[in-house]
């Protein structure tokens, strides 16, 4: 390990951590080193941009490179990619906000994310990282993992989000065979109040489980007496189109209108 | 708590001295006022709210409470015979079915388990007030399962609650109790500013959630605020013998 690289990193994790701006003496006591090095490493991560110095308080602040990077990560993300027109045309389809996750440790990361498309205010939750077990797009990966790697997850601790949140090892061990018997995981306000999510699981070319998509809602409308047989529908063709287009099975391309 | 990230808001302040003379009753009068003065502070406030979910949340909260508080005061106008307990379950029917997010069922479980509690009391005193809050809190915590510190209304529900229990146990009355009330909600408000979320939406954001208010405990604070001055407007009117009016205005 290259010591100043990681002291770097933990300086951009620290400024990443915080909605505000720090300076040199508060990056210095936060990381316990000298005022001196910090600097100097501040100094060269602004050269490049991925800090930068408010002209009038002198303190810093996450730099634009970074942007450029994060979006560099989610362009990489195949998944992210290969998914853009499939969300969109399930978003349509449906009237409901798209996510697409992948699993990243315990928690859901949202590498994608369409907009309900009713021209309502609504706010980007790209990612965003959600415990697999509170939601639709967790459980629905999760159901298709290796049964050691499941194991483990099932094991790790599973807190609880909401009155909903399903937190004991064995409902959720049923959940996600049920989930498997159906083709399709249902979130019903389990990660939050209110919020309701149906989703499905996809699979590359070697069958492997590699993440979800799915719509999250008011679970007033996405549930309105338990998942609407339409809905399911158009949540497990988007999430089999996209596989085939993953390479799971035959290749195929998304139908206009589909 | 930074400066510049410190968010005042105009209901934080406080009132002048209660009148000692007052006695310690409520009735479905004074929840009316309350109820129109929540209303009246959602309308002035709902851009804040707004403004304060967007930047941890999905940005409806402002826009949810003021409509879900729009159709209260549409039904509850039109109950003109409800008794308090009458009046606040119909509040808390109408928000569980007119608000969605998690707006909705959180307050209008509150709502709802504080109508149960008070019954078909007529008039009663702050015991009975207390119960009806803490069931109210019972009801949040129950479908919510947050604690304090977890970032939502309940850092300012809780605050808000003890300073009222202990404001009677010391003897003082409903005026002060609810006084106190207000500040605690307001002081436990300003304290989610460092907190990270660990319950709603902002949680998803993890450490990225510190330096923001909470926009339910925004809201909650601000039913706090219109309850101090619902029922101290309600003495001062009955002590001066007037026609008990609502009372607009933050």
């Amino acid at each position: 390990m290259i010591q100043s690289v990681g002291r770097a990193a933990r300086i951009l994790k620290a400024l990443g951590s915080e909605s505000a701006r720090l300076g040199v003496t508060e990056l210095a006591e936060r990381l316990g080193l000298a005022k001196a090095t910090v600097y100097g490493l501040l100094r060269t991560l602004e050269a490049h941009q991925l800090v930068e110095q408010d002209l009038e308080t002198g303190k810093y602040r996450l730099g634009p490179a970074l942007l450029q990077l994060g979006n560099a990560f989610l362009d990489n993300n195949e998944l992210r990619a290969r998914s853009l027109l499939w969300a969109e045309t399930l978003a349509g389809r449906a009237q409901e906000a798209v996510h697409v996750g992948v699993l990243y440790g315990a928690n859901v990361l949202l590498v994608h994310h369409v907009f309900r498309p009713d021209n309502s205010l609504q706010i980007l939750q790209v990612g965003a990282s959600i415990p697999w077990h509170a939601c639709a797009l967790g459980k629905a990966t999760v159901a298709y993992l290796e049964p050691e790697a499941q194991a483990d997850l099932l094991a790790a601790p599973l807190p609880r989000l909401t009155g909903r949140t399903l937190t004991s090892r064995e409902v959720l061990e049923a959940e996600l065979e049920a989930v498997v018997e159906a083709g399709v995981a249902v979130e019903d306000q389990e990660a939050i109040v209110g919020e309701a999510g149906i989703a499905a699981a996809l699979f590359d070319n070697r069958g492997a489980v590699v993440g979800a998509i799915g719509l999250a809602g008011p679970v007033e409308r996405l549930l309105p007496d338990g998942p609407a047989a339409e809905t399911v529908s158009a949540v497990k063709e988007a999430a089999r189109g996209l596989s085939r287009e993953l390479g799971a099975g035959r290749p195929a391309v998304p139908r206009a209108g589909a | 708590m930074r400066a510049g990230a410190a968010v005042a808001v105009p209901w934080a302040g406080s009132l002048p001295g209660t009148r000692r003379e007052a006695v310690g009753i409520v009735d479905a009068a004074c929840v009316r006022l309350w109820l129109t003065e929540v209303a009246a502070r959602l309308e002035a406030e709902r851009d804040f709210l707004t403004q304060l979910d967007a930047a941890i949340g999905d940005a409806d909260h402002g826009v949810n409470m003021h409509r879900g508080f729009t159709a209260v005061m549409a039904r509850i106008g039109a109950a003109e015979e409800a008794s308090a307990g009458q009046l606040l379950k119909i509040a808390g029917r109408t928000f569980v079915s007119t608000v969605g997010g998690a707006a909705g069922p959180l307050y209008g479980t509150a709502f709802l388990q504080a109508g149960e509690t008070l019954g078909d009391a007529d008039r009663f005193g702050p015991r009975l007030l207390l119960d009806a809050l803490r069931a109210s809190l019972e009801g949040v915590q129950r479908i919510g399962a947050a604690s304090p510190g977890d970032k939502t209304m309940v850092d300012a529900l809780t605050p808000a609650l003890s300073a009222y229990e202990l404001e009677l146990r010391m003897g003082g009355s409903l005026e002060t109790a609810v006084s106190g009330a207000r500040e605690a909600a307001a002081e436990g408000m300003r304290d989610t500013i460092p907190l990270q979320a660990r319950k709603g939406r902002a949680s998803y954001l993890g450490p990225r959630s510190v330096g923001h208010q909470d926009p339910g405990a925004t809201s909650t604070a601000l039913m706090f605020a219109a309850l101090a001055h619902a029922v101290l407007a309600d003495r001062s009117q009955r002590f001066a013998g007037g026609a008990r009016r609502p009372v607009s205005g933050p």
